[in-house]
């Protein structure tokens, strides 16, 4: 099974008013996850986004598709990195909270569709 | 494991030289290059074990001749005939004016097969991406998987893309030949200009595996030493070459063991390369006012100084600051101006720096780039506008596209936080920066 593990918020939005120890702390549990879940072979793939202030949205405007400046959702909700693992799901909400025990942000797990027909 | 290692780099040599050989042979480079990944393909099967032929160039030809003749039998006639008109092997001729170098590796015909492949690999109806791709292939003798190993993307992606080179090329009616000048010169330009994106690529992303990305930067190097063997007395050649060894000589000091950037600055020194810092000096010692001089020797020059400092308050910056001053006259543009700025504010102070900034501020080409930011940010931080200088290392990490970057600025900047009243609740860091007007831009366009 495939899920996706998802991390939410721009810039600050997990960080805002943290010391600089706190935020290099983050930043090296999120590589040290990274690099571990590579070597486990358990990640298939992974990503972070560029911050949601360099966002464009398309919208259907005037009966044209017209691209504005700025995510689709609020900033705070806007996709900002992820994994995709394969792993079962009990394994994939533990890879999540080792994550939100630290940022005490919240993260989302998906379970990613199967492309086979199998009943 | 070394004898490995020598084939590899013995297949890696032979690459372009049996390539160039096939299509000069039979025209048709995109099937020869096939062929010629096959031949490659099995010598590193085959040579481990039973050990490397005699004439291991001979070898790889015959395997890819028949390879090459292989996939013709299961091709279409017709498709061959189109091909073999695209690629005229009577259109070839011998390059005129070409500096033939008595004693080299190479003959006479195989320098110039070399250049030609490398000319055609760079050919400008690709796309950079695709000319990175085949280059690295072609002329590397990289294999799909490895290439895309180390531009982490998968390998269906770069198979795809040299295939689609190749047949833009056929497209394109390019021929397997040196073209005259002038148009030789703006081609080399170009093979340049893809030299150094492959040596960027390796260098400037820290981002996945560490060692598939040096490999880039290893391959990088090795393809402009290779060019610089084939044109001795093209300078910026020379140029690309030692800019490129004095880069990649601070490597093993650019990044901590975390993988954290370190600052020129911050640079633990001993670990700079000091082989690479003497063969890039030798280098441009020697090229330096031999021919006309271009944007990658002065910024060898540059690199060159930095490299020969042996603490940061020791860098020479005044001089650095008159090769900015050369570089604006020969290559101007807003990156060369960002850099000018840095070393204006070592020689004059920050606030010199910000005012040179501030020329940038309206320029489109600086819009998608948090380098502007960043250094803003520095400058501000040296002139002690606190406030200020965290908001624009904010807005410079979120404008990076570099993760290593992005974690590099949000921790500048929260090192100048400051536990200030409580903002109001719409106050907060992740929003858009406010347009009061006030602070940065002022404080950088305002004052000479």
């Amino acid at each position: 099974m495939k899920y996706m593990i998802m991390m939410f918020g721009g810039l600050g939005a997990a960080t805002q008013n943290r010391s600089p120890e706190w935020i290099a702390g983050m930043h090296e549990l999120l590589m040290k996850l990274d690099t571990e879940l590579k070597e486990s072979g358990e990640c298939v793939a992974s990503d972070a986004l560029a911050d949601p202030s360099q966002a464009k949205t398309v919208r259907f405007t005037g009966g044209a598709p017209v691209p504005t400046d700025g995510p689709f959702a609020e900033v705070k909700e806007s996709l900002a990195g992820y994994w995709i693992v394969e792993v079962d799901e009990e394994r994939a909400l533990q890879i999540a909270s080792q994550v939100v025990g630290y940022t005490e942000y919240p993260m989302e797990v998906r379970r990613i569709m199967d492309h086979s027909a199998q009943p | 494991m070394t004898g490995q290692r020598r084939i590899e780099d013995l297949l890696r040599e032979f690459a372009p030289q049996v390539l160039a050989a096939l299509v000069r042979r039979y025209g048709q480079f995109d099937a020869c290059e096939d062929a010629v990944q096959e031949a490659l393909l099995a010598a590193t099967l085959q040579w481990p074990s039973q050990g490397v032929p005699e004439r291991p160039r001979a070898w790889l030809l015959t395997v890819a001749s028949r390879a090459l003749v292989d996939a013709w039998r299961a091709d279409s006639a017709r498709r061959r005939r189109e091909s073999v008109a695209a690629f005229d092997p009577a259109g070839t001729g011998p390059a005129a004016g070409l500096a033939v170098q008595p004693g080299g590796d190479f003959a006479g015909a195989d320098r110039d097969d070399t250049l030609a492949l490398l000319l055609l690999c760079c050919h400008p109806a690709l796309s950079p991406p695709s000319q990175l791709a085949l280059t690295l292939r072609a002329v590397g003798g990289l294999t799909t998987a490895q290439i895309a190993a180390a531009f982490l993307v998968p390998e269906a992606t770069i198979a795809k893309r040299i295939v689609r080179a190749k047949q833009r090329i056929r497209d394109a009616g390019a021929r397997f030949e040196l073209p005259a000048q002038p148009q030789r010169t703006e081609r080399l330009g170009v093979v340049l200009h893809v030299l150094y994106l492959i040596f960027n690529e390796g260098y400037t992303t820290s981002s996945g595996p560490a060692l598939q990305r040096t490999d880039l930067i290893a391959e990088a190097i090795r393809l402009t030493r290779l060019l610089h063997r084939l044109l001795p007395d093209e300078a910026e050649v020379a140029g690309l070459l030692a800019l490129m060894l004095l880069t990649d000589a601070r490597r093993g000091a650019r990044t901590d063991a975390d993988g954290r950037i370190v600052p020129l600055a911050d640079q633990q020194r001993d670990l700079w390369d000091t082989a690479a810092i003497a063969e890039g000096q030798a280098i441009l010692t020697r090229t330096l006012g031999t021919g006309p001089v271009g944007p990658y020797q002065i910024q060898a020059a540059i690199a060159a100084l930095h490299d020969e400092a042996s603490t940061a308050e020791t860098t020479d910056w005044p001089q650095i600051l008159a090769l900015y001053d050369v570089l604006t006259a020969v290559a101007p543009g807003p990156v060369v101006t960002l850099s000018r700025a840095v070393a204006l504010a070592h020689v004059r102070g920050p606030r010199s720096g910000l005012a040179l900034l501030g020329t940038l501020d309206t320029d489109e080409r600086m819009a998608h780039t948090h380098r502007l930011e960043a250094v803003r940010a520095h400058l501000l931080e040296q002139v002690g506008d606190t406030a200020t200088a965290q908001d624009s290392y904010l807005r410079a990490a979120k404008m990076t596209a570099s993760l290593p970057e992005q974690r590099y600025l949000e921790l500048r900047a929260a090192r100048l936080h400051q536990p200030a009243p409580p903002a109001s609740p719409a106050d907060r860091p992740d929003q858009p920066p406010r347009t009061t007007g006030a602070g940065t831009p002022n404080e950088a366009r305002g004052r000479p």
